[in-house]
């Protein structure tokens, strides 16, 4: 996978085009994509606004006409709220594209694991043809498990793992996603993306070290 | 914002290329001494003294280089992240060289062994120098790894410029005593 020509330096215009809410915390928003702007999956745009700065995984493919994102609201967050009250037709600044967050074809099976909104990289690449892997999505509860219908048509096997109360649906697990490594995927080499908390990347790769030796793993920490 | 993972508290690092690998392997050591070469560049670059603090912005191009070298030596050779990496080129070896050439005219003829010292700027230049000799040393090491072929060519590439770069240290380190009109400190026996 090569990195796009467009100049991750430059600043670009878009505009908010529409905004629906996936769960009581997290909404998509979906913006213009400005002219000759290219990107791979994977990568972040990152949004400058009155001095602030924040990056946010694209969950749209390379082929989509507009730009689409996965935000989680933080009450006091520098730049979610902005996002989540700002009209239709508003305009913002960005740059990018940014990160080496990429999938790298391998003949080892791809294992993608992320909690919460870190789902969206991987959506990006599922839209963008990428198939057969591996996806384990930890969550608290059934009603954040974003995009499930995608990759039930592009994983060979989807996992929704459930850390809260409510009992997960067939073909989900009860835990969290370090539980489900440890006791389901088979001892062997494959090639990890991980996309989340810093204690879900931390937790993994100490798995990784001690039951998957060989593997590859590729981070992208959500803060 | 927490930038901390503890992910490599048990002494394992992951590459560019997505290997875990020990903290204590060759390639690790050396990127490890291009990364600190580049931050005793940066201290040089904030000791520059008044008159050709303009060559903050030539240290700082060679400090951009030296994240290309490093994520090179950072992505195992056979790897496809290798596509998204810039190759250091012969160009890069070319700036070098030109402002070596460019201090070494105003500078007198080097007569002696000198010891390290005088200005700040030029004591920061000699420990930039030594790091960047560190450093190529164990690239020679990686290197003997490969004896043929695109990765070899780019090792050799990256050596030479490592090598011409201690150079230029040596020479700027010169250069700051001499704008600061102090003079090279000879070694006596």
């Amino acid at each position: 996978m090569s990195l796009p020509k467009t100049t991750p330096s430059s600043i670009q215009v878009t505009e908010l085009l529409k905004r629906g809410w996936l769960s009581k915390n997290t909404f998509e928003i979906e913006l213009t994509r400005p002219a000759q702007f290219d990107f791979a999956p994977g990568q972040r745009i990152r949004f400058i606004h009155q001095g602030s700065q924040r990056d946010y995984s694209l969950i749209s493919g390379p082929d989509n006409e507009t730009l689409s994102l996965c935000i989680r609201y933080v009450e006091r967050g520098a730049f979610s709220p902005i996002l989540a009250a700002a009209r239709i037709g508003s305009q913002f600044h960005f740059s990018g594209p940014h990160g080496y967050f990429l999938f790298q074809p391998s003949k080892r099976p791809a294992i993608f694991v992320s909690t919460g909104t870190g789902i969206a990289p991987f959506c990006a690449m599922a839209r963008s043809g990428i198939t057969g892997f591996t996806l384990l999505h930890g969550v608290r509860s059934a009603d954040e498990l974003y995009y499930a219908a995608v990759f039930r048509a592009t994983a060979k096997l989807y996992v929704a793992c459930l850390s809260g109360a409510s009992k997960p649906a067939a073909g989900g697990f009860q835990g969290w996603v370090t539980d489900y490594l440890a006791k389901h995927l088979p001892p062997g080499s494959y090639d990890f993306y991980l996309c989340g908390r810093t204690e879900m990347i931390r937790d993994v790769t100490l798995l990784i070290d001690d039951r998957f030796q060989g593997s590859l793993v590729y981070t992208e920490i959500f803060y | 914002m927490k930038i901390y993972t503890g992910s490599g508290d048990r002494g394992m690092t992951s590459l560019f290329s997505g290997e875990r690998v020990k903290k204590s392997y060759e390639r690790v050591e050396a990127y490890g001494d291009v990364d600190e070469l580049n931050s005793v560049l940066g201290a040089l670059a904030t000791a520059l003294p008044a008159p050709i603090s303009g060559i903050t912005d030539e240290i700082q191009r060679i400090q951009s280089e030296l994240f290309h070298v490093g994520a090179w030596l950072a992505t195992t050779p056979d790897s496809p992240s290798l596509a998204v990496i810039k190759k250091i080129s012969a160009q890069n070896i070319e700036y070098v060289e030109s402002a070596i050439d460019r201090m070494q005219a105003e500078l007198p003829p080097l007569q002696d062994f000198i010891l390290p010292g005088g200005h700040p700027s030029s004591a920061l230049a000699h420990i930039a120098r030594t790091v960047c000799r560190r450093a190529e040393r164990h690239v020679s090491v990686l290197r003997l790894e490969y004896s043929a072929g695109e990765v070899r060519k780019q090792f050799e590439t990256v050596l030479s410029f490592l090598n011409r770069l201690s150079d230029y240290l040596f020479v700027l380190a010169r250069y700051c005593n001499r704008i600061q009109g102090l003079k090279d400190i000879v070694w006596r026996r």
